[in-house]
């Protein structure tokens, strides 16, 4: 069975009074385990694949299932649910809290799901060391590199064994050296865990990791 | 539930100019409704313990039945008997709650030192009765010479304005003229046997005390206009009218009773004047309270759309967003009003230690101004200012947890 499978989903934005189409009739089958990439010009529709499959986003028209259940049709407290039980989000810009340490940050979904936080303490602190971040785990976010942040926010998507990580540009705003150490991470965790990973990119160095490459042009996938 | 407070704690500190000036707003609100609540309560204590005490009313004033409709033009008819002051005086002082009844008799005349003359008026009252009417207030009321006794049935207590005017003190003689119950004229010797100040710009230049057998003298009557009773507790006032009134109807008197807040139309006034005062303050600083929240909470969420997004990614529910600002607004209602209880702390013992005085209007002499200590009061306000902020901190609460989560996870 498909862990994603999307049916002529389309997605229509409206500014002012003209309709931009960001998607146009995506049919698309994501299985477990995949390392994943949407890839494609700006503009072209990836983010906002991503964000329809982590629910924070929803199709004008178009089914989308998980597991085999069609989710974009629940609730939101479900889809909430849903976000914090089977995805992790990692993003360009990390979206660390500002007023929370690292650990504090990798803690946050476990809390949400309602779990004490000596356990959640405990297994931050072993994401944390994961992402070989053992060190910082009681700094803020300001006072940590870039890169640093990128693996905490990593630390973050994985701390609820989510089945799906969906990584929107995780490396945009990254050197090289430390592109190649966070692309690293994810593969050896994807691999590991058996997670999947669904990345929007378009970084030659992260699309080169790739089992799978998807492309989209002007909303269409286009092999 | 630990997690959210101490994010909520982190983000009230994390703007410290803003929370700050939104904690001053609602410590200083605080500390004025709390100061001007124990004003009040003090205010209300004093002329509440003037009104009963102070100026003789008691707590529950006896009448004939149509004495304060038609007594001034037939008080003989209105007037109570000396067998009825008897049986009356018995079956109040059956009552656990009455310390004390005591006849009255109101006069009123011309008093002259034998050059000059003027009108005056006089409570002719039981000198030991009175005394214990008095009570504390007997030592806020010094009698310049001796106060009022039954061995000298003649002596009378006179205002200072009056005795001024008509240049007596202690010891003088003067003579007190009236129309008796029949109409005759009466005129009576008297001697002044102390000078006193009533604390009533208004009748001090023609107030006097004597004794109620004096008045009767006076009047030619051996009849009571009133018979007031005292008390053991002013929030028994209303208990006990009703259960004297049953009692002195199934012995078959027939008469009305009133409380001293019916007589005391001075305390009504100012109190409903001071409750209104009251409810203006409290309603500008419920204002700055509800704006000074509102407007930090909802700068808050304009500056944490992003995190807001995020959060809601994460997987915290609309009503989780909601209740995260609602905790931040509660939190800061808590702690503007603890620096708010701290404030008034220390105002209040200033004003304790420096006792400043004022005269308020219609006193003939300056009072101290008083802020009572009421704990009751201070932890009610204390969760009144929670909960106001938290509601204020629902508005914009609300508008965070409905955005849009892609919105806001790209508001820059």
């Amino acid at each position: 069975m498909n862990l994603i499978e999307m049916k002529n989903i389309i997605k229509d934005y409206y500014l002012g009074e003209t309709i931009v189409q960001a998607l146009r009739g995506i049919d698309l089958k994501i299985e477990k385990e995949e390392f994943t990439a949407i890839w494609g010009p700006s503009g072209s529709g990836k983010t906002t694949l991503l964000n329809l499959i982590g629910t924070i986003d929803e199709p004008s028209s178009g089914d989308l299932y998980f597991n085999g259940d069609k989710i974009n049709n629940i609730t939101d407290n479900n889809k909430s649910e849903f976000r914090n039980n089977e995805i992790g989000f990692i993003f360009q810009t990390f979206n660390l809290i500002p007023v929370l340490s690292a650990l504090e940050n990798v803690m946050l979904p476990l809390q949400i799901m309602g779990v004490s936080a000596s356990k959640a303490k405990k297994e931050a602190f072993m994401r944390l060391s994961d992402v070989e971040l053992e060190q910082y785990v009681n700094s803020r976010p300001d006072k940590m590199s870039g890169g640093q942040r990128q693996r905490v926010a990593i630390a973050r998507a994985l701390i609820t064994n989510p089945s799906i990580v969906l990584a929107d540009e995780p490396t945009a705003n990254l050197d090289s050296k430390t592109s190649n150490s966070i692309i690293e991470i994810m593969k050896k965790i994807n691999k590991k865990d058996k997670t999947t990973f669904i990345f929007s990119t378009h970084d030659q160095r992260l699309l080169d990791q790739m089992d799978r490459l998807i492309q989209l042009e002007d909303g269409r996938i286009t092999e | 539930m630990n997690q959210w407070i101490k994010l909520s704690f982190r983000n009230i500190i994390k703007n410290k100019r803003r929370s700050f000036v939104t904690l001053m707003a609602i410590a200083m609100g605080f500390t004025a409704i709390n100061l001007f609540s124990g004003y009040t309560h003090s205010t209300y204590e004093g002329m509440r313990a003037s009104a009963i005490r102070g100026s003789g009313i008691g707590h529950l004033t006896i009448y004939k039945k149509g004495w304060n409709k038609f007594g001034k033009s037939d008080p003989d008819k209105y007037m109570i008997d000396k067998k009825e002051i008897n049986k009356i005086i018995k079956i109040i002082e059956e009552n656990d709650s009455v310390i004390l009844a005591t006849p009255r008799l109101d006069i009123s005349g011309i008093v002259s030192n034998g050059r000059n003359s003027t009108i005056f008026m006089a409570q002719g009252v039981i000198p030991a009765d009175d005394k214990t009417i008095l009570g504390t207030f007997f030592d806020f009321q010094p009698v310049t010479g001796k106060t009022l006794n039954t061995k000298k049935e003649y002596g009378v207590q006179m205002a200072t304005d009056l005795a001024q005017y008509l240049q007596l003190k202690p010891e003088d003689d003067a003579v007190v003229m009236a129309a008796t119950l029949d109409g005759q004229l009466n005129a009576l010797d008297i001697q002044i046997s102390g000078v006193y100040d009533t604390g009533l710009d208004a009748i001090n230049d023609k107030f006097m005390k004597v004794p109620f057998r004096f008045a009767q003298s006076l009047y030619d009557s051996e009849k009571a206009d009133r018979i007031v009773v005292l008390l053991d507790n002013w929030k028994n006032t209303s208990i006990v009218q009703h259960q004297i009134m049953k009692q002195l109807k199934d012995a078959g008197i027939k008469c009305e009773i009133k409380t001293w807040e019916e007589l005391s139309a001075f305390y009504s006034n100012v109190k409903n004047m001071f409750d209104r005062v009251f409810l203006f303050i409290f309603s500008i600083v419920l204002d700055i309270v509800i704006m000074s929240t509102v407007n930090t909470m909802g700068m808050s969420v304009i500056e944490r759309t992003r995190e807001i997004g995020t959060l809601r990614a994460l997987g915290i529910k609309k009503r989780g967003i909601n209740m995260l600002f609602a905790i931040e607004g509660a939190m800061i209602g808590f702690i503007g009003s603890v620096v708010g209880v701290a404030f008034h702390m220390m105002i209040w013992f200033i004003i304790f230690i420096a006792s400043p005085t004022y005269t308020p209007p219609g006193s003939s002499s300056p009072v101290p101004l008083q802020v009572d200590f009421l704990p009751g009061t201070i932890f009610f306000m204390l969760m009144c200012m929670i909960f106001l902020a938290l509601i204020a901190a629902i508005l914009p609460a609300r508008r965070a947890a409905n955005q849009n989560v892609v919105d806001a996870l790209g508001h820059v």
